[in-house]
């Protein structure tokens, strides 16, 4: 690896990334790039960064100009903080999404990683515990809302193995990302006292430490070969049990309540609807495909140990 | 040392004290058999039959569905894990239907069911647990009281699974289950409307306190070189056989069956 793009380098887990790969690579040249406002990005020499608007002209330039082996594609735009702007959405993360394919393929880059997430599944009462990455993707079967996200996936999947014999793509799956410096939906839930918690419903989770993440990433840029991974500790914990590990009080009422009320909270609390299914029903990954490629001691933090480091902080 | 402290050490020992990844949670699965023993041992006043079939090793153990609702199988769990020498957590699979439902799906998976899936089954007899099945699934349980104790055709998969994961296969037969709702009629069509699985009408809202007799019988084992993919008509043998024996098992309890008369007498 010796010059890496990083889209959504703004994310704390693209900044966290870039760090490790530093650390591991001293010789690596990293370029950010993403359409929000970048702040906080560690002062290294190895590292440059730009906002910029993801259009093809823009890609092209920073292609051109770098020459880059390794793809990180990090900037999936979330729903907390887009939602009710779904032409944004869709702009970023599929056109957006498809260019740099595109341009990775027209630049002869050797290595693509792209972040999904394991709401491609979807919550539903018959998922079964342990999903595997050839479950069905069903994310987007009640909420529009997630058809982006699915969508994309399945077009990198579809790139990826129509391009295997030319570029290495990496598709990754994770559970909840967690952590300090994470800014997603769930910590932000985990960590807002007196959000709702469903009295009805406890369905099981998995948790990833954000420093994990970013080394399973790394570690995928390294050596993972072409593939769909999900990327899961072994350990599950019910949601109740992780409300209680970060110590927050929760308003605990039935789950029809708890979408009201999330309403209700809208500009303190930025919840989507989706997720209210994913506080209803498990949505926990097989992680047997990663641990194969990658070893058994991928994982430093337990899903238990990741939420007690959310708790201290 | 009482029958629920011998549970809570086994289960520790197997579960720790740390939830399943199924959602079973040790403690409150033993709070709630406790609500569940009066009614189990007072109420249905349960005989089991056969315990000594039952060794520490993980079953795939298949049952006659009966009863309207499905109480016969709390009751083989309760008889599981209060009556046997290692006392143990089955796991039953449990219709999709109830394991979405508010606070319900939450209590039973909290108490050890599990949704009725190919994948969680497979998974759970693969860590050495034992599952419960109701081959004949909602027909079994759902029946007019002219067909009450007739075992309604077996569906397959639980026999590809049992083959997977090389279980044996425990055949029990409930018996006294169908006197719960004496007079039953199905109202089908509404069930449809409602999207639920069976809709019951009956003269009495809550179950009799007909005597259960519970007959666990031999372990069948199936052969080795019978794969989980074979075809169906050579699955077809040995679902007979199962479904023989579970018959055999009901007639026989039949024929000793106490009723709810000989109860009140007493």
């Amino acid at each position: 690896m010796k010059s890496v793009l990083i889209i959504g380098i703004h994310g704390a887990l693209a900044k966290i990334t870039a760090e490790l790969l530093i650390k591991k690579h001293p010789q690596i040249r990293i370029h950010g790039v993403d359409s929000r406002t970048i702040s906080d990005v560690p002062l290294r020499s190895q590292l440059t960064f730009q906002q910029m608007k993801y259009t093809r002209t823009n890609f092209e330039k920073i292609f051109r100009e770098y020459n880059f082996d390794t793809i990180l594609h990090l900037g999936r735009l979330g729903h907390s903080r887009a939602t009710g702007n779904i032409n944004k959405r869709i702009d970023i993360n599929l056109v957006g999404t498809n260019t740099i394919l595109e341009l990775a393929h027209k630049f002869h880059s050797k290595k693509v990683v792209i972040l999904s997430t394991h709401h491609v599944y979807g919550a539903h009462g018959d998922n079964s515990m342990f999903l595997k990455e050839d479950s069905p993707l069903r994310g987007s079967f009640k909420y529009a809302e997630l058809r982006d996200v699915v969508e994309m996936d399945q077009m990198c999947t579809n790139w990826m193995w129509k391009n295997q014999n030319q570029i290495e793509t990496v598709v990754l799956r994770p559970c909840n990302i967690i952590g300090p410096q994470i800014k997603n939906s769930i910590t932000q839930y985990l960590k807002t006292s007196y959000a709702p918690l469903p009295i009805d419903y406890n369905p099981m989770f998995q948790f990833v430490h954000e420093f994990d993440m970013a080394s399973i990433i790394v570690a995928s840029a390294e050596s993972l070969k072409t593939g769909i991974y999900n990327v899961a500790g072994d350990d599950v914990v019910s949601l109740h049990e992780a409300s209680a590990i970060v110590g927050m009080r929760k308003v605990k009422v039935p789950i029809i309540l708890v979408e009201q009320l999330a309403k209700i909270m809208t500009p303190v609390w930025k919840f989507p609807s989706y997720l209210i299914d994913y506080l209803k029903f498990p949505v926990t990954l097989d992680n047997s495909e990663l641990k194969k490629n990658l070893g058994d001691n991928i994982f430093r933090f337990s899903s238990k140990e990741a939420l007690e480091l959310l708790k201290l902080n | 040392m009482t029958k629920f402290e011998t549970l809570e050490i086994e289960l520790e020992k197997r579960y720790g004290k740390n939830r399943d990844p199924w959602g079973l949670e040790p403690k409150r699965a033993i709070a709630d058999l406790k609500v569940l023993y009066p009614f189990y041992e007072y109420y249905f006043d349960v005989q089991v039959h056969g315990k000594e079939h039952v060794k520490d090793k993980p079953y795939m153990v298949v049952s006659n569905h009966t009863g309207q609702v499905p109480i016969d199988g709390m009751l083989i769990c309760t008889a599981f894990a209060t009556e046997l020498e290692k006392p143990r957590i089955l796991r039953p699979l449990v219709e999709r239907f109830l394991a979405g439902l508010p606070f319900l799906g939450r209590w039973s998976s909290e108490g050890g069911a599990v949704l009725g899936d190919r994948n969680n089954c497979l998974n759970l007899l693969k860590r050495g647990e034992s599952v419960l099945v109701f081959p004949e699934g909602v027909p079994g349980i759902a029946k007019n009281t002219k067909d009450f104790y007739k075992l309604q055709r077996f569906t397959k998969g639980f026999l590809r699974m049992a083959i997977a994961s090389n279980a044996e296969i425990l055949p029990i037969a409930v018996v006294g289950a169908e006197e719960f709702f004496p007079y039953v009629f199905h109202l089908k069509k509404v069930a449809k409307l409602l999207k639920i699985p069976a809709l019951p009408l009956s003269l009495n809202l809550f179950p009799l306190p007909s005597p259960i007799d519970i007959y666990i019988g031999e372990p069948y084992s199936l052969p080795k070189e019978l794969s989980h993919e074979a075809l169906d008509e050579e699955l077809e043998v040995h679902i007979t056989n199962i479904e023989k024996k579970i018959q055999e098992l009901t007639e026989h309890g039949l024929k000793h069956r106490r009723t709810i008369m000989q109860r009140l007498k007493k």
